[in-house]
């Protein structure tokens, strides 16, 4: 249902069947550790190219997902999916794997939001039962891709962050998940993988998250994101760029559903890092929104600072494996009941910096809530 | 919502800064031991051929340290120096070495043809235009001089 330009609430809400991670070593070294369901060893996970590694984690995560809600990939009706690659070839390589509807989507570090809420749309609509969305990003890669050669021996600036190696996938259904979805079969995806894979996890690794489920979570409500552009120049500055993208869309959000900022137990934005997350409250403060100590930016939050990350992590796999990781399990053991999941994105590519163009940028917004499940159905996992 | 011209001044205002004084004392030192040990070599291939021409010397010099650069990247030791020292280990000539063999290892993945002989002066490229060009500038108005 409509209720103002770009916003809209879903009529029964689409709930969260599974959410699957995977990440590379350094990911786990993070803040985030113990929350990704598989870890890599390798980062080339016994490919010959970083592009063909992120495919495969690509392609993992979503297998991984369906995996643990219980179905099979005959179940699935439609795959959402996007990275930051030429032409979308992580995601459209990996799909190739499914004999599933696909529609690859592409909003830089935002396209796991953009996922979400088409999504939920489609679901809500009738359009499907069972959708996937998942996103994905390589450090490697993405440096080869808008950056430089990984052996090259330049310093990053200050204001850089580190692209996250690591794909997340989610499923969407319209069916509240029961109890024979809350078995996780973390497990199950390793056994099926050939021997060849499997030497690259860590085997600390292996279906370790375990935490008490007692809620579902569902998507009830989202706000699409416009594009904003004020005018930052610096590629290597992207947090400057996506702080006004991020602001705009959590202003009309507030706005368009009548609420104040207190009304969510935690805001999440994507990847602005450290300084683009004090660029978003500076600019909200400016509009007497305090963000407070509930507001969490992802990116920033993803890497300790002796990491050397400077700004902290980004790229389209950053709020997804935090949210298909962390959130979630957070939503699912019931420490969060109402947040606003904001990923952000820069529109640029290699050329339009050397064309003098100034850096777009764009943030989507959802509203998860959770519904208990029955005590007798909850399990300890 | 702020305004483009407010918020283009708080972001030039707030941005953090690269530190200089930590940028420039380690590509000071890393440039210095760089280049002493050019002269290093300089003075080694001096004393085994003393009667060589100082330009063949100086040829020799250029060609030890564009093999160290060189080496050193092969092995994933000199973006590491790079990282800590900047423009101490872009500026000499094993950082021209670097800028070439980084990229030619990079997209070895793509082909010989494609890959390395096509991406190989992806960065170095502009050097040596620019090298060429003056060189052929300098050689026309040292002609009429």
């Amino acid at each position: 249902m409509k209720i103002r330009k770009g916003s809209f609430r879903l009529s029964n809400g689409v709930y969260f069947k599974s959410g699957y991670t995977i990440v590379g070593k350094k990911e786990e070294d993070g803040n985030f550790s113990g929350n990704f369901d598989l870890v890599l060893k390798n980062d080339l996970w016994g490919e010959k190219s970083y592009e063909k590694a992120e495919c495969k984690m690509h392609r993992e995560a979503i297998s991984g997902a369906i995996a643990k809600s219980n179905l099979t990939r005959d179940d699935v009706d439609i795959m959402l999916a996007g990275d930051l690659l030429n032409e979308l070839s992580a995601s459209s390589l990996a799909a190739r794997n499914f004999p599933t509807s696909f529609l690859g989507l592409y909003n830089a570090c935002s396209t796991f939001g953009e996922c979400v809420l088409v999504g939920s749309m489609l679901i809500d609509g009738g359009f499907a039962d069972i959708v996937t969305c998942s996103t994905s990003s390589h450090f490697s890669s993405a440096e080869r891709q808008y950056r430089y050669p990984l052996e090259l021996g330049n310093q990053r600036t200050p204001t850089a962050q580190w692209t996250v190696t690591g794909a997340g996938a989610c499923v969407l259904s319209k069916k509240k998940p029961n109890f024979e979805d809350n078995l996780v079969k973390s497990d199950q995806v390793i056994e099926d993988m050939n021997e060849k894979d499997r030497k690259f996890i860590l085997d600390t690794a292996v279906a370790r998250v375990k935490y008490e489920k007692n809620h579902v979570a569902k998507v009830v409500e989202g706000t699409i994101g416009r594009v904003v552009d004020l005018g930052i120049d610096d590629e290597s500055n992207m947090g400057a760029a996506m702080a006004p993208a991020a602001a705009d869309t959590i202003i009309r959000h507030l706005g368009d559903f009548d609420r104040k900022i207190d009304y969510y137990d935690a805001i999440f934005t994507g990847d602005l890092g450290r300084y683009g997350k004090e660029l978003l409250e500076y600019i909200l403060s400016k509009e007497g929104i305090d963000l407070s100590d509930t507001y969490m930016d992802t990116g920033a939050s993803y890497f300790k600072p002796e990491q050397q990350t400077f700004q902290g992590g980004s790229g389209a796999g950053c709020i997804s494996t935090v949210f298909n990781g962390y959130i979630l399990s957070k939503l699912e053991n019931g420490a969060l009941n109402r947040i606003l999941v904001v990923p952000t994105g820069a529109l640029l590519n290699k050329d339009t910096p050397l064309q003098k163009e100034t850096i777009p940028g764009i943030a989507h917004a959802f509203v998860v809530e959770t519904e208990k499940i029955k005590e007798k159905y909850s399990k300890k996992q | 919502m702020i305004e483009r011209e407010i918020y283009q001044e708080h972001v030039k205002k707030t941005a953090p800064k690269s530190p200089m004084m930590r940028s420039l004392i380690a590509a000071f030192v890393v440039g210095g031991i760089i280049c002493s040990i050019g002269e290093g070599v300089k003075d080694i291939v001096k004393l085994i051929a003393p009667d060589m021409a100082k330009q063949d010397v100086g040829s020799w010099v250029s060609m030890s340290m564009i093999f160290l650069g060189a080496f050193l990247t092969a092995i994933g030791v000199y973006d590491k120096i790079g990282h800590f020292a900047g423009a101490g280990s872009i500026v000499p000539i094993t950082g021209f070495a670097n800028s070439v063999v980084s990229p030619a290892m990079e997209y070895n993945r793509e082909g010989v043809f494609f890959g390395v002989c096509a991406k190989m002066f992806v960065i170095a490229g502009p050097i040596i235009v620019f090298g060429v060009v003056s060189s052929v500038l300098v050689g026309i108005i040292g002609l009429f001089l």
